[in-house]
């Protein structure tokens, strides 16, 4: 009787701890099952970008353009990955341009140290990498200098940068440096007027060393309201060996040792005041380009000046300034949705290059907002000055006409 | 004579080193209480219109507050808040 009781116990035991063990691994596969859900919530995808189109209209020219329409994709994995990517197309001049703008990958390393490797938007001042989508600028084009369409400064590009915020008692700093592959120097093989210009968007690089560059934005006040940013940025843009190396009279000349150093500083200032029932934005950025000088040829001998070896001072320089205006404190409905905006940019480009140009632009604005990030753009812009296309005709660089255009413009920007 | 300045040196030096500290004891107060809606307020304008919570979703807010924290070198703790505040407000 007594073997038989503790038999059953025993199976009892057996089966109970069986039964526990299979609960448990139910359970176990339950909990695997809701993390790998939990993994897939985890990440998310989403597309959104913007776009901008218009009317330029001056006394003698009206033309519609569509000057953006850039879809972005995000996909954030866990909370410290993320993918970024840009397609820009641009209908400009007769054109239809398709480019990448970014494609980078994003990882939180640890509080206040972030990595991004891939195509980057290069953090030189802020417009380029924080102030250009069309529904942020609140201004139709882009100031002078700071467009794509002149090679001024380096816009996007490959490498890898480290970057983040860090708080200071009660201001803030933030960093990032990066390095990247770089411009090419223009040697004037490919287009002898654009001898000494940089290229900054290439997919491989002319040489093994890499640019390297830094910003650090200080925000000295607790409620971030400020923010000045000092950039600097180093390259060297000749290629390795010398391009005319089957020319037998120019064969000396080589831009290995050509050097690019390039400075800007940032202001940004942006602050409601209840006097003025409403919110001013100003923002500011001087840019500067240095490279050393070089020989260059202009083998052209139908007029122009240069003709043979020349050579130039290469600086460049752009700035701009905005100043914004809206009463978002005021009771009207219409009126808060109004925004004023004044800016004045200008650009200098190097005298005695074959692409000298010196212009300075007003622009002024009055934009209406639908939503946060839809707008209606109403601008008036008068440029003055050389422009590029002006010297390249020109003999000398002196004496060159200056000519002024107006334009009124009209657009809608809207981020999707 | 000396001496005497020395101390005066010291004791200004004491001050200053106090008044250092305070400020960075009450600067780390000032920054710590700081809630998600004034974060919000304050960092969101910067470069652009201030999107409201109701404007997405929880998945979208944790996305696009990575985004820009990666985009204005936000802290992790400014992000953190900013997205709490997004979430439980919209
Ligand atoms: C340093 C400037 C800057 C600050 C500060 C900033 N943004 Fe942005 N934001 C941008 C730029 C630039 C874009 C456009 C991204 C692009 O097109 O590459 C953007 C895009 C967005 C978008 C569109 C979706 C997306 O992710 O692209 C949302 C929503 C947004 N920001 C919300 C916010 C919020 C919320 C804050 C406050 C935490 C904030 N932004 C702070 C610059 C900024």
């Amino acid at each position: 009787m007594r073997q038989k009781i503790i038999l059953i116990l025993f199976f009892i035991g057996i089966s109970t701890t069986y039964a526990q063990t299979s609960i448990q691994e139910q359970l176990d596969s339950i909990k695997g099952e809701i993390s790998t859900l939990k993994k897939v919530e985890n990440s998310h995808f989403m597309l959104r970008g913007f776009a901008q189109f218009g009317l330029d209209a001056s006394s003698d020219n009206v033309s519609f353009n569509m000057t953006s329409f850039n879809p972005i994709l995000l996909w954030r994995l866990g909370n410290k990955f993320l993918f970024e990517s840009e397609i820009e197309m641009e209908y400009m001049d007769n054109q239809y341009n398709l480019s990448l703008g970014y494609a980078n990958a994003s990882y939180l390393v640890a509080n206040g140290i972030t990595i991004k490797v891939g195509k980057i938007l290069v953090p030189f001042g802020v417009f380029g990498e924080k102030l250009h989508p069309s529904w942020v600028n609140k201004l139709s084009d882009a100031p002078l200098g700071l467009g794509h369409d002149n090679g001024m400064l380096p816009m996007a590009d490959i490498g890898v940068e480290i970057r983040g915020g860090v708080q200071l008692g009660l201001s803030k700093l933030s960093y990032s440096v990066y390095t990247v592959n770089g411009p090419r120097l223009k040697d004037g093989t490919a287009s002898q007027t654009e001898a000494g210009m940089l290229s900054y968007e290439n997919f491989n690089d002319n040489n093994k060393n890499k640019a390297i560059g830094s910003r650090l934005g200080f925000l000295p006040f607790s409620n971030s309201c400020l923010e000045i940013g000092f950039s600097a940025y180093y390259a060297k843009p000749g290629a390795a060996t010398s391009p005319f190396a089957n020319d037998t009279v120019n064969m000396d000349i080589n831009y290995k040792d050509v050097k690019a150093v390039l400075s800007a500083i940032d202001f940004s200032f942006v602050k409601t005041f209840t006097p003025i029932s409403g919110l001013i934005d100003i923002k500011s950025q001087y840019n500067n380009s240095a490279i050393s000088d070089a020989t260059y040829v202009n083998p052209d001998t139908t007029g122009m000046i240069k003709t043979g070896r020349y050579t130039f001072k290469n600086n460049s320089n752009a700035f701009y300034l905005q100043v914004a205006y809206r009463p978002t404190l005021v009771n009207n409905k219409i009126l808060k949705n109004v925004e004023f905006v004044g800016r004045y940019s200008n650009y200098n480009m190097p005298l005695g290059s074959l692409w000298y140009s010196q212009q300075s632009q007003l622009s002024y604005g009055i934009n209406y907002w639908f939503s946060w990030r839809t707008v209606l753009k109403l601008g008036y812009q008068t440029t003055s000055g050389v422009p590029a296309a002006m010297s390249m005709n020109s003999n000398t660089n002196m004496n060159m006409a200056t000519n002024t255009v107006n334009i009124f413009q009209i657009y809608l920007a809207t981020g999707l | 004579m000396e001496n005497k300045k020395n101390r005066i040196v010291y004791i200004v030096l004491i001050i200053l080193f106090a008044y250092f500290l305070e400020n960075c004891t009450t600067a780390k107060d000032t920054i710590a209480k700081k809630t998600g809606t004034q974060l919000w307020s304050e960092n969101c304008i910067r470069c652009h219109n201030i999107p409201t919570p109701v404007d997405f979703s929880d998945p979208q807010w944790q996305t696009i507050v990575l985004h820009m924290q990666v985009r204005a070198n936000l802290t992790a703790i400014e992000a953190e808040k900013i997205v709490d505040f997004m979430k439980n407000s919209n």
